[in-house]
């Protein structure tokens, strides 16, 4: 049997998982209703305006931040792989890829952008 | 019947299935007038095309695709889309005019893109599938940090510098905005 | 020994000889893969809960559970059926769809992860060539679940939490990457299978002492803060955000969540134990004298070599969590920024330069 198929029976599992359980608590959990259960839990106070709104701008950059490393984890996963049989070159291609993303992380720093604000 | 029987494999089956999914949830991606839901419909998207990958055994790339695209990429857009004013509300339909411009531009980009895909003589020979079929880390990493012929250690090493940049814009766009937040 | 690979083996001879059809065979089969994933992964979480309870419970000098079945043992199953009956309360002015397909989203990070998951030799379901960075993959989706949850509830309480949570996550991904990369450059492979054969003499800690430490050492954190405990919980911070994130879902739509978060405990922890303690591969001592020592070490069943391993690391999860008091979220940004990805980065060089001189 191919991981494939294997990755396949596994992810559908998990939708089956998920749906049979969703299933079983509507038949057998009991239903009501009335006004104050259909609101958002505040702790009891009454909420006021809307929770749909513009929000820091700081998680963003730490967003951005993660993309441009994760790609360069993901530029660096086949050089790890074959390190050993590289040699001293791989090493000296992958100092000098390292520090220029470092540079960054360095911009970055001084700029303040790592503070949280 | 036959004919059905030989295309009806598990490959082409799953095929038919991440297609449908990749189109139908494209498609309501860009329909929906709530942008949140638009990020979702395209996590979905991007998803299946992982999926696809998969199906070329092109297992690299599909984790490339999960790990950037799904997990990256809509994480970003869901952190930019809450830097939106009244996220809530729908958004305004679209003019008739806009609609007809823009199904004018996907129907020319489909032509084009079906024009060169039939235009281009795909060999359908065993030299190809083993070439496929041999794709491991090595492979992969052998290519991207020779400096020989079809060797690309200097794509490798410009992507970092691509990547500098692409640190330096977001840093100086966030710390502005962050100043004017303060005002 | 007890070994289950023999056991599989012995399911598909007998049921191709009773069968015969191929396809029918790989039917049943994909069915009984399914099945023993989903019983694993429902008698891990159970295991958990209740594990977790019992410990936390003496590290507070309190007895835990005590009351359903010999020392509470049945509390999770009663637990189980409890949130089953649970009313699933339905709020207004949330977006339904994205509200009901969120926790479909966590749950599928964690469980595609879990069936990669080596459990003993040949006890193994998917196997891709590049295992490990697929694990990371697909594990990142998670994010994307809690933040649309967060955002769909419609309330303030989950829409910071899901916030807090997405940074915590999405920044403490990296260095867990990063020290898994440092530990592929000495493994060759991203294969698990790979690197668990090639730590059959000596585990990965053990072939490069000192890089090898730091990574792990900055895996146990950056994994840790990936599972929302411990002093790194502060995007369910009750005292300040009731539940976080999941704080609108109710009876077996928060069950996912609950369940999710306890399974990445347990895969952080495996991934842990496969790249840096040998998976399961029982404890060798790579010398002539030794040999006796390897041989009662291989009387252990493999499985529980890596149960073992998977447990000793949860506890010490546990350990943490009760020791030390809650961050703050500049705090925590600032630990992950500039603390653990600078030495994860400096550390993947000494990695390189300690493979090149060794």
């Amino acid at each position: 049997m191919s991981s494939g198929e294997i990755f396949i029976v596994v992810f559908i599992t998990a939708i089956i998982l998920v749906s049979a359980a969703l299933v079983i608590a509507m038949l057998i959990s009991p239903r009501s209703t009335n006004e104050q259960k259909g609101e958002p839990y505040e702790c009891g106070i009454p909420t006021r305006g809307t929770s749909w709104m513009q929000f820091k701008i700081g998680y963003y950059l730490f967003a951005i931040l993660f993309l441009m490393f994760d790609v360069e984890t993901v530029l660096l996963f086949p050089w790890a792989v074959i390190m050993k049989s590289l040699g001293v070159m791989g090493l000296c291609s992958v100092l000098f890829f390292l520090f220029i993303l470092v540079l960054g992380l360095a911009y970055a720093w001084k700029k303040g952008a790592l503070e949280w604000k | 019947m036959e004919f059905l029987t030989a295309y009806l494999t598990a490959n082409n089956i799953i095929f038919f299935i991440l297609a449908a999914i990749i189109l139908v949830f494209g498609f309501l991606s860009v329909t929906t007038t709530k942008i949140l839901r638009a990020a979702t419909y395209l996590f979905f998207v991007l998803f299946a095309i992982a999926g696809l990958y998969l199906l070329l055994t092109y297992e690299f790339i599909a984790a490339v695709q999960l790990s950037v695209y799904a997990g990256g990429i809509v994480v970003l857009l869901v952190f930019a889309i809450l830097l939106v004013k009244n996220l809530g509300e729908e958004t305004e339909k679209v003019s008739c005019q806009k609609k007809l411009v823009s199904a004018i531009a996907a129907i020319s980009g489909v032509v084009i893109s079906l024009v060169t895909l039939f235009g281009f003589g795909f060999q359908n020979n065993e030299s190809a599938d083993e070439l496929t079929a041999n794709v491991n880390m090595e492979t992969i990493g052998h290519t991207l940090m020779g400096v020989e012929k079809y060797q690309y250690l200097l794509p490798f090493e410009a992507a970092s510098v691509f990547l500098l940049a692409c640190i330096i814009g977001s840093v100086v766009v966030a710390t502005n905005l962050k100043k004017e937040d303060k005002k | 020994m007890l070994e289950l690979d023999k056991f599989i083996e012995w399911i598909h001879s007998s049921l191709l000889y009773l069968i015969g059809l191929d396809w029918v065979v790989s039917l049943i089969e994909y069915v009984l893969i399914g099945v023993a994933f989903l019983s694993l992964y429902a008698v891990l979480a159970l295991i958990l809960i209740y594990v977790e309870r019992k410990i936390c419970a003496f590290f507070q000098c309190r007895l835990g559970p005590t009351r359903v079945g010999p020392w509470g043992l049945f509390q999770s199953i009663a637990d189980m059926v409890k949130i089953l009956l649970k009313e699933i309360i339905r709020i207004d002015k949330t977006d339904q769809l994205i509200f009901k397909v969120a926790p479909f989203i966590v749950i599928i990070g964690s469980f595609c992860t879990f069936g990669a998951l080596q459990f003993g030799r040949g006890l193994h379901g998917v196997d891709f060539n590049v295992g490990l960075f697929y694990m990371l993959a697909i594990s990142s989706l998670g994010v994307v679940g809690i933040l649309l949850a967060g955002w769909a509830s419609n309330n303030k309480y989950t829409l910071i939490g899901a916030m807090r949570s997405g940074a915590q996550l999405v920044s403490y991904e990296l260095s867990a990457g990063i020290s898994l990369l440092t530990m592929v450059i000495i493994s060759g492979s991203l294969n698990l299978t790979d690197i668990i054969e090639g730590q059959a003499n000596a585990w990965y800690i053990f072939q490069a002492p000192l890089p090898a430490l730091i990574a792990f050492v900055i895996y146990l954190i950056a994994g840790h803060a990936e599972t929302n405990r411990g002093p790194f919980d502060l995007p369910e911070a009750e005292s300040e955000l009731t539940a976080g994130y999941h704080t609108e879902y109710s009876g077996i739509q928060f069950g996912f969540f609950y369940l999710a978060e306890y399974l990445n405990m347990f895969i952080i922890a495996a991934i842990a134990a496969t790249v840096f303690l040998g998976g399961w591969q029982p404890f060798h001592i790579n010398a002539d004298w030794a040999a006796s020592f390897n041989g009662i070490m291989d009387c252990i069943p493999t499985w529980a070599w890596f149960f073992g391993k998977v447990f000793a690391l949860i506890f010490l999860s546990l350990w943490v969590r009760w020791t030390f008091p809650r961050l703050r979220i500049d705090q925590l940004l600032k630990l992950e920024w500039k603390i653990l990805m600078p030495i994860s980065l400096v550390n993947l060089l000494l990695m390189a330069v300690w493979v090149l001189i060794f």
